[in-house]
């Protein structure tokens, strides 16, 4: 069974480095390499920058045999998520070449009330 | 009883006829005077805060923020000289300035210590393991917890890694992200601060240079590190200057 952990999250700069040592906890618990752990908080720090929306920033992470799932929204709609969702421009160094890199996968979903998020992969190589 | 110094008994009362005009003839001008003429206290302040990871010249734009706020709150009514009133709101803003980078002015030595081994020790352990060592290693390694690892780490990584929301921080800036996505002038906006390109050119070749490697070839961080003769952390750390100083220069 997947374990799970959600934390919410000011959108503020100043919460930055907060996000980041718990998604390096979850790593650790996760047993990503050194490496593996540098690209999802990066991921997770450029996606939190980026968000928009609210001011408070939910990242679901569920942690399962061989991977690491997060959850992050809700995002405003028009922004970052139809962003996402257009296919790469050539040598544009976009927020989505920055995602293809250091995640395994991603994607924007729609809840079951409206609201979107991005669920973002990353596997455990060991 | 010591004898009032001349000069400085005239800087005050110049100070005070520019604050009065300021208050209270709305002189835009006796502002900037005060500015200049206060400029000196906001270097000297800010070098005491300097080789903390932050550019001396960034230190001094903050210190003047707050010098600026000192001059719109100073009372004229009050007997106390501009400097001396001034100088707690400029510590303060860079004191501000550096807790809202995420990092504590003040780091424990041991971790200090623990933070100047880490680099080595990951690069050792990836020769040895020919592959990236996770956390629990470089905790064996090192002879620590994982837990302090991760706080080391990011010692390493705050020093380095700009704002994610840019901006000096005052009260009454409005976060730029707030005003994203509303309607299709907001949403082309959107699409440019999606795409970094534009400020690459802005960066210093290295940087660009490892950008390029990172997502253009796709090379992992201890690849790149071998080629440009660099750590795997200290990569990592210019990876993430590069996207915040791009993310900024499009802000």
């Amino acid at each position: 069974m997947a374990d799970r952990i959600t934390l919410e999250a000011p959108l503020d700069g100043a919460f930055g480095p907060v996000v980041r040592l718990i998604v390096g906890g979850i790593s650790e618990r996760a047993d990503l390499g050194f490496e593996e752990m540098d690209d999802l908080q990066l991921a997770i720090e450029r996606l939190h920058a980026e968000a928009g929306g609210s001011g408070r920033l939910t990242l679901a992470f569920e942690l399962s045999s061989g991977h690491v799932t997060v959850r992050i929204g809700p995002l405003e709609e028009g922004g970052l998520a139809d962003a996402l969702q257009r296919p790469a421009v050539p040598g544009a160094l976009t927020l989505a070449r920055v995602l293809d890199t250091v995640v395994d996968s991603y994607g924007v979903e729609e809840a079951t009330d409206g609201r979107l998020f991005i669920r973002i992969v990353k596997l455990v190589r060991g | 009883m010591r004898t009032p110094d001349p000069a400085r008994t005239r800087a005050r009362e110049v100070d005070r006829e520019l604050l009065r005009r300021l208050h209270q003839e709305g002189d835009r001008s006796a502002r900037e005077q005060l500015v200049k003429r206060h400029l000196q206290l906001v270097r000297s302040l800010a070098r005491r805060y300097a080789g903390r990871g932050e550019a001396l010249e960034d230190i001094e734009q903050v210190g003047a923020i707050g010098l600026l706020k000192a001059i719109d709150r100073f009372d004229v009514e009050r007997d106390v000289s501009l400097s001396t009133y001034a100088t707690p709101t400029v510590v303060g803003e860079i004191k501000r300035h550096f807790r809202d980078k995420g990092w504590a002015i003040r780091v424990p030595r041991a971790l200090q210590e623990l933070n100047a081994k880490m680099s080595t020790t990951i690069d050792r352990l990836t020769s040895r393991l020919g592959r990236s060592p996770n956390v629990a290693e470089i905790a064996t390694e090192l002879k620590t917890t994982p837990e302090e690892v991760l706080e080391a780490l990011e010692v390493a990584t705050a020093y380095t890694t700009l704002s994610l929301s840019s901006g000096p921080g005052g009260e009454d800036e409005s976060d730029p992200l707030e005003s994203l996505g509303h309607d299709d002038a907001e949403f082309e906006r959107s699409e440019d601060r999606a795409s970094l390109a534009p400020a690459l050119g802005h960066l210093p070749t290295r940087e660009q240079e490892i950008l390029r490697m990172r997502f253009e070839e796709g090379l992992p961080q201890t690849q790149i590190a071998d080629r440009v003769g660099l750590s795997q952390m200290h990569v990592s750390r210019l990876i993430r200057k590069a996207l915040g100083t791009m993310r900024d220069e499009l802000q």
